[in-house]
């Protein structure tokens, strides 16, 4: 077979079904930019949003007043919010558009069926305009509809506020991008697949799963009384650690050989770490949810599952930082791998801070604080938001075949958002640990915590207020970005030279 | 590794043994319980029709986002807070739905807060404005559950009484809505004060 089609191949060479190197990739991303690009405008707009809001709620906490009078803009509507804005807008939205160029980049053909893309794609921002709208409302139904679907008032469980109708909306809409990405990984050119690629795949499905499940599960058939916040918890673990993590990790390990030139450090152990991650990170949520009316059984085994963690987690910092410090002189210089470097260290910092906060002596402090949220935010802003907005610059000059519009306005970006994670996480969890002790450690008067907290509370609004300075200028750099003439180099196409050809052959 | 169905087997395994043990095996373990009767008194308790209607405005205000209702025993010092009487066991949220437990507490947990010695008054004027109940509080204030009206005839017997500095103007009075009059009956009908044969509590475990 091999011999015919390499007789085919030297006598009508466009028979070999490839074009050759960068002529290749240009016709994959000129066939994915509609679509893609359809992604990352929405990507932008939340990324603003989110932190719009999540600035609201982080000002509230010290100063009740701002915004007070407005319904709207109560905190515990304002904190949903913003955390779901992050999640299924800027994440969701970057984390997919990143996944999907991969795909189609790694699947080495041009893709079909952009139009399946387009319209899931956008009936999922669509509905989360108005999801979150219903949040802001007060969840209560504006389409009554039908009666099972009746359930007014906000759900309470976390990073599933939105209102009960919305969810089979969303769902079909990702079912929608999963199958595009189902198709394009199976019509795939190279035959051998690449560790970006389970990732995706794995991400794909595992949410598909996890959202099934949990609107079942709470929503259709909600389980009884205390099980629902056992439920609840399993979802939105399972959202960050094998839904949004994944995604990330599917970055990481394109990003490195792509834009470095060698291949990533301990390739052969990708394989154990992905089935490990899944493994263990899937089980680890009920960790936190210690001493609750639940089954006492359920969270130690979260524990043993969170301490599982640490084998893939070694793997990922030993492949990633030795790659990256390998070739540290080069990191500097492109911006990318600025935003993958520091994303790569955020997920260390991450995963050891998530395994110590399910020992049972950090939650008898941790507790009910703040502490397991900088936990979180930590993956999503310090990590996932990281090499997602690193991956961005990294396609959207092959995408539009431009060069960075303003350099400054990246470096700003870049700045902006590595110190306000810094500020925002680390008063978090530092302001949530004294909190818990406090909290949990003595019988201090509620309102005495609160002054006593204050400090933390400023310095995490000031944290949200860098990352939305970082946001504003991602946004402005996209806008240039998409609005900018071509230079003279760029009409050429002699602007992307060709990239290293990694993907297919390091496995 | 090269095949996509290799790893959507693969993964189907794994989330399936997730959600089997983690989720519905729990379930299946606990999820059946129902109330129980002893001295004809139900327990947990069923709360009055109006706290259902407090309880949607609760859901609403995602007063959830700060606070927790549930207790807990061994660690932390929530009976000492005099948040609770005993540990929070399953069966006290039989019935509930949505069970609005929450794992933040920015406020006190309010699983008993019916039990404590504050009476509507108190609640209406801690939700119109916190600073006069609580001064140095960062809740919010939730002055849009009340009408500013102006007095017309006799003065409504359900308005407010104004401490000192938050008065309104002078022929005006503030009359709890609606909304408000519920979430204060679902603050009055929140009490775990009964005891429940699995439920550890200090006596029992003699802390």
């Amino acid at each position: 077979m091999k011999f015919i089609s390499n007789i085919c191949s030297s006598l009508w060479p466009e028979l070999s079904g490839e074009l050759k190197g960068r002529e290749t990739q240009w016709s994959i991303d000129s066939s994915i930019r509609y679509p893609l690009l359809g992604m990352i405008k929405p990507a932008a707009f939340w990324f603003v949003v989110s932190l719009i809001f999540g600035l609201i709620a982080s000002i509230k906490l010290h100063s009740p007043g701002f915004l007070g009078s407005c319904e709207w803009l109560t905190y515990g509507k304002v904190e949903p919010v913003f955390w779901n804005s992050l999640i299924y807008g800027w994440l969701f939205n970057a984390g997919l558009a990143c996944a999907f160029w991969l795909l189609a980049r790694l699947g080495g053909a041009p893709i079909g069926n952009g139009f399946l893309l387009t319209v899931s794609l956008s009936i999922w921002n669509v509905a989360l305009v108005v999801g979150l709208i219903g949040i802001l409302m007060g969840g209560t139904l504006p389409l009554n509809w039908r009666e099972s679907l009746t359930v007014s008032g906000q759900l309470p469980y976390e990073w599933l506020e939105m209102p009960p109708f919305i969810a089979p909306i969303l769902l079909a809409s990702f079912i929608g991008m999963g199958l595009w990405g189902l198709l394009t990984f199976r019509e795939r050119v190279h035959r051998a697949s690449y560790a970006s690629q389970w990732y995706v795949l794995a991400a794909l499905f595992a949410f598909a799963w996890i959202y099934t499940a949990a609107q079942i599960m709470l929503i259709r058939e909600p389980s009884q009384g205390s099980l629902q916040y056992l439920v609840g918890s399993w979802y939105a673990n399972n959202l960050l650690m094998i839904v949004i993590v994944p995604l990330a990790l599917a970055c990481v390990y394109y990003l490195l050989p792509k834009a470095l030139g060698t291949p990533i450090v301990g390739y052969n152990h990708s394989g154990r770490a992905f089935w490990s991650w899944f493994i263990f990170a899937s089980c680890a949520g009920s960790a936190e949810l210690i001493n609750g009316p639940i089954p006492a059984w359920v969270t130690a085994v979260g524990i043993i599952a969170a301490f599982g963690i640490l084998y893939p987690l070694t793997v990922f910092g030993i492949q990633f930082l030795s790659t990256l410090f390998a070739n540290f002189t080069r990191i500097w210089d492109t911006l990318s791998l600025r935003f993958v470097l520091f994303g790569c260290i955020g997920f260390i910092v991450f995963g050891a801070y998530y395994i110590y906060g399910s020992l049972r002596s950090t939650q008898e402090v941790a507790q009910f604080s703040s502490f397991s949220n900088g936990v979180q935010l930590l993956g999503l802003l310090g990590f996932a938001s990281m090499i997602f907005s690193g991956f961005l610059y990294f396609i959207l000059s092959r995408l539009l075949n431009k060069e960075l519009p303003s350099a400054a306005l990246a470096e700003i970006h870049f700045w902006m958002q590595l110190s306000g994670v810094l500020l925002l996480v680390s008063s978090l969890i530092t302001g949530g640990l004294q909190e818990g002790e406090l909290m949990n450690g003595s019988t201090v008067s509620v309102l005495s915590i609160v002054v006593n907290l204050k400090s933390y509370y400023v310095m995490a609004s000031l944290g949200m207020f860098l990352m939305l300075l970082g946001a504003i200028a991602f946004l402005v750099s996209f806008t240039l970005f998409m609005f900018s003439t071509r230079s003279e180099k760029e009409e050429t196409g002699t602007l992307i030279g060709e990239s290293p050809e990694l993907e297919a052959s390091v496995s | 590794m090269n095949r996509g169905p290799f790893i959507f087997v693969g993964l189907f395994i794994v989330l399936a043994f997730s959600w089997a043990n983690l989720v519905n095996r729990p379930i299946q373990q606990s999820g059946q319980l129902s109330a129980i009767y002893d001295d004809s008194e139900r327990k947990p308790r069923i709360a009055p029709g109006a706290a259902d209607q407090g309880k949607l405005v609760y859901q609403q205000m995602g007063c959830v986002s700060c606070h927790t209702q549930q207790t807990r025993l061994t660690v932390g010092s929530d009976i000492d807070r005099a948040w609770g009487i005993r540990q929070s066991v399953a069966r006290d949220y039989v019935g509930q739905y949505p069970a609005l437990i929450g794992d933040r507490r920015i406020g006190p947990d309010l699983s008993n807060v019916g039990a404590k010695e504050l009476d509507s008054e108190w609640h209406h004027l801690h939700f119109y404005n916190s600073q006069i109940t609580s001064a140095g509080s960062n809740m919010p204030s939730y002055s849009f559950l009340y009408d500013v009206r102006p007095v017309i005839g006799q003065p409504s017997d359900r308005a407010l009484d104004l401490p000192e500095g938050y008065e309104v103007d002078p022929g005006y009075e503030v009359v709890p809505t609606r909304r408000a009059e519920a979430l204060v009956a679902y603050m009055l009908s929140l009490k775990v004060d009964y005891d429940l044969p699995e439920a550890p509590s200090p006596e029992k475990i003699g802390l």
